[in-house]
């Protein structure tokens, strides 16, 4: 529901509640004004009906309109106003039952006693009550109309500016060059969040531009050295040395690769999770397994392992081609690199998943497990560890499911790329 | 051939050149854009060994410059980063070939050599030593005259070792160069004792001499003294 519905709707409920309660506290103020009043006209009449015959005027002239006189015994005790509200016939204009309201009292003048009532037909409560039910009914009719049309306007006005707010950060993104610009507003609780959000994103900007800047530097900063290092070997191993020499130049060598690989693996780990692959789009992965197959055959001939693929042809699914194939090469030289001679691996395609599976040593460690960074198996100490992590980074990033079970004999790598949620 | 070196680690430079100078090259070393800049505009050379991150810029710039400017010399970009859109853009702007830090002076030699074979203008596309030829658009080896039959793998092993003729090249070196990126992912060599093998038995039975042996079991080294 948006923001000046729910508030409208709520200042209406209000309202409604605050003039029924008013229609109640004006029902009986207007019915006692009434009451009162008339009780207070009629007494006066009485009154001075009472004077006009103790002035010797006839009773007969003083009964009259709504006004009965009737004479009492003398020595009957006098009667007490009394105010009577009842319902009555009146005739005039026409023959109708109405409420009356009486007032009555007995007087001593002129040595005699007389009992003079006069009432008058006034509003019946139930007719107060409609009057100020209608009333408040249109009461409110008309403000729930003004109230719905000026907040409607209002709303505009008001919040402009938290609707532009709302847009631009909703189009915000991490890998945007410039920093956002929220409008100038003199809401104050607007100024306050725009200013906030304008600190958060600047800040975010920034944190994210030192993060990719690092690590694109880390990589340059270390492959440098690796680089130099590597070169000074080569130039070492064709100077005068003997073979104890030059195997510990190997071994170096090696080392220095296996520092470059795992150097390389983390920073595209970095950049997984920076996701700094653009959004991916449709590809034709059949095609691209069976590329990996082929650039892999010969690898996999001269371990001597049986290849077995089922590739179902025009398989298309969003991936971006680079992460594809980082994929592909972890997945498959995995299979041939923990595989035995005259071992088999069989590669799988669907529409819905792709399964790698191959022989092997039983793994060490859960085989969940190793889907962690620097997790691997004991065997496989020569390996940087952090393939199946990139693996397992780009599943997450794709929403494909990944799992790995260790079953008969066999390694099985399932990823599924239409995972249920 | 005579070939720029664009770098701005000295140590980086130096192996550089310290290998380029005994394989016969004549070498000059910048370590700026502008010092690359200035030199190009004096001198001719056949290649420029371009890293990209540069103090004063990057050195893409100075590829565009060169292509502006229709300066007749190749570029070889050395990069540490090893992202497929920098390889794409490099080459975009006319680099002829993109090497990603570390990298061994063997395999920089090589692509040195291949670009230069490519671009040279008397356009000649062999290689040879001895009895040795090889035609590097045909892919063509032959010995004493008699081709031999080789597989892509092995003629670009024989390029390799005769490009890098008396030099020790280890086999990690020689892995890299066969398989790139996916060397990377394998255990062990036992894959180029395997092709440097069949290699040796081919061009024996082509009567070619066994230029090729074993160094400290650590690689091989293509030896032209042999007797």
């Amino acid at each position: 529901m948006k923001l000046i519905n729910s508030l409208t709707l709520w200042y209406l409920a209000i309202t409604t509640l605050v003039l029924l309660a008013s229609g109640f506290i004006v029902f009986y103020r207007v019915q006692s004004g009434i009451e009162n009043e008339v009780a207070r006209r009629l007494k006066r009449d009485i009154d001075s009906a009472a004077q006009l015959l103790e002035n010797g005027i006839s009773v007969d002239s003083v009964r009259g309109m709504q006004m009965e006189v009737a004479e009492l015994p003398f020595d009957a005790p006098l009667v007490e106003m009394q105010i009577t509200d009842s319902m009555g016939y009146y005739s005039l204009p026409r023959r109708a039952v109405d409420r009356k309201f009486t007032v009555a009292s007995s007087y001593k003048v002129g040595g005699k006693h007389f009992y003079i009532s006069a009432y008058n037909f006034i509003a019946e409560p139930d007719e107060i009550l409609e009057g100020i039910l209608a009333s408040l009914a249109a009461t409110l009719i008309l403000l729930m109309t003004f109230v719905w049309i000026a907040s409607r306007l209002m709303s505009q006005r008001i919040l402009s500016n938290f609707n532009q707010t709302l847009k631009t950060i909703q189009t915000f993104s991490l890998r945007q060059k410039h920093r956002i610009k929220l409008g100038n507003t003199r809401t104050h609780e607007f100024k306050e969040l725009n200013q906030f959000l304008e600190k958060m994103t600047s800040k975010a900007l920034d944190d994210y531009r030192s993060l990719k800047e690092f690590s694109e530097n880390a990589s340059h900063e270390l492959q440098t050295p690796l680089s130099i290092i590597r070169g000074k070997l080569d130039l070492l191993l064709e100077t005068n040395i003997d073979e104890r020499q030059a195997s510990l130049i190997e071994g170096i060598q090696n080392s220095v690769q296996k520092l470059s690989s795992v150097n390389q693996s983390l920073i595209l780990l970095t950049k997984l999770e920076n996701q700094e692959y653009p959004v991916s789009y449709k590809i034709d992965f059949s095609t691209l397994v069976e590329n990996s197959i082929s650039s892999f055959r010969e690898l996999i001939e001269m371990k001597a392992i049986a290849l077995t693929s089922q590739i179902q042809p025009g398989v298309k699914i969003d991936l971006n081609p680079v992460l594809a194939d980082i994929l592909l090469m972890n997945l498959i030289s995995n299979a041939i690199r923990h595989n035995h001679v005259n071992g088999s691996i069989t590669i799988a395609l669907s529409s819905s998943g792709l399964i790698v599976s191959n022989t092997g040593d039983a793994p060490t460690v859960p085989t969940s497990e190793l889907f962690k960074r620097f997790k691997k198996d004991k065997q496989s100490a020569d390996s940087t560890g952090l393939g199946l992590a990139i693996v397992k980074q780009i599943c997450d990033m794709n929403n494909f499911s990944i799992s790995y079970e260790f079953i008969g004999a066999e390694h099985v790598l399932n990823i599924n790329f239409l995972p249920v949620k | 051939m005579k070939v720029l070196i664009v770098e701005d680690n000295v140590d980086l430079a130096r192996n550089i050149q310290d290998f380029l100078v005994r394989e016969g090259y004549v070498c000059e070393w910048s370590a700026t854009c502008s010092n690359a800049l200035e030199k190009l505009s004096s001198f001719e050379y056949d290649c420029l060994v371009l890293d990209i991150m540069l103090p004063d810029g990057s050195g893409l710039s100075l590829v565009e410059h060169i292509k502006q400017q229709k300066i007749r010399t190749n570029v070889l970009i050395i990069s540490a980063k090893n992202s497929l859109d920098d390889k794409i853009h490099g080459l975009d702007l006319g680099a002829d070939d993109y090497l990603t830090k570390p990298f061994h002076l063997s395999e920089l030699n090589a692509r040195l050599k291949a670009i230069y074979r490519r671009n040279a203008l008397d356009g000649d596309n062999t290689v040879s030593f001895n009895e040795i030829i090889l035609n590097t658009v045909s892919l063509e080896a032959r010995v004493n005259n008699t081709l031999l039959d080789l597989t892509k793998k092995e003629f670009d092993l024989l390029l390799y070792f005769l490009i890098n003729k008396n030099r020790i090249l280890t086999r990690q070196s020689l892995a890299e160069h066969l398989w790139g990126d996916y060397a990377d992912n394998l255990a062990n060599f036992d894959f180029v004792y395997q092709h440097v093998k069949n290699l040796r038995k081919k061009i024996n039975a082509a009567q070619g001499k066994d230029y090729i042996g074993t160094v400290y079991g650590i690689g091989y080294k293509f030896d032209t003294n042999i007797s």
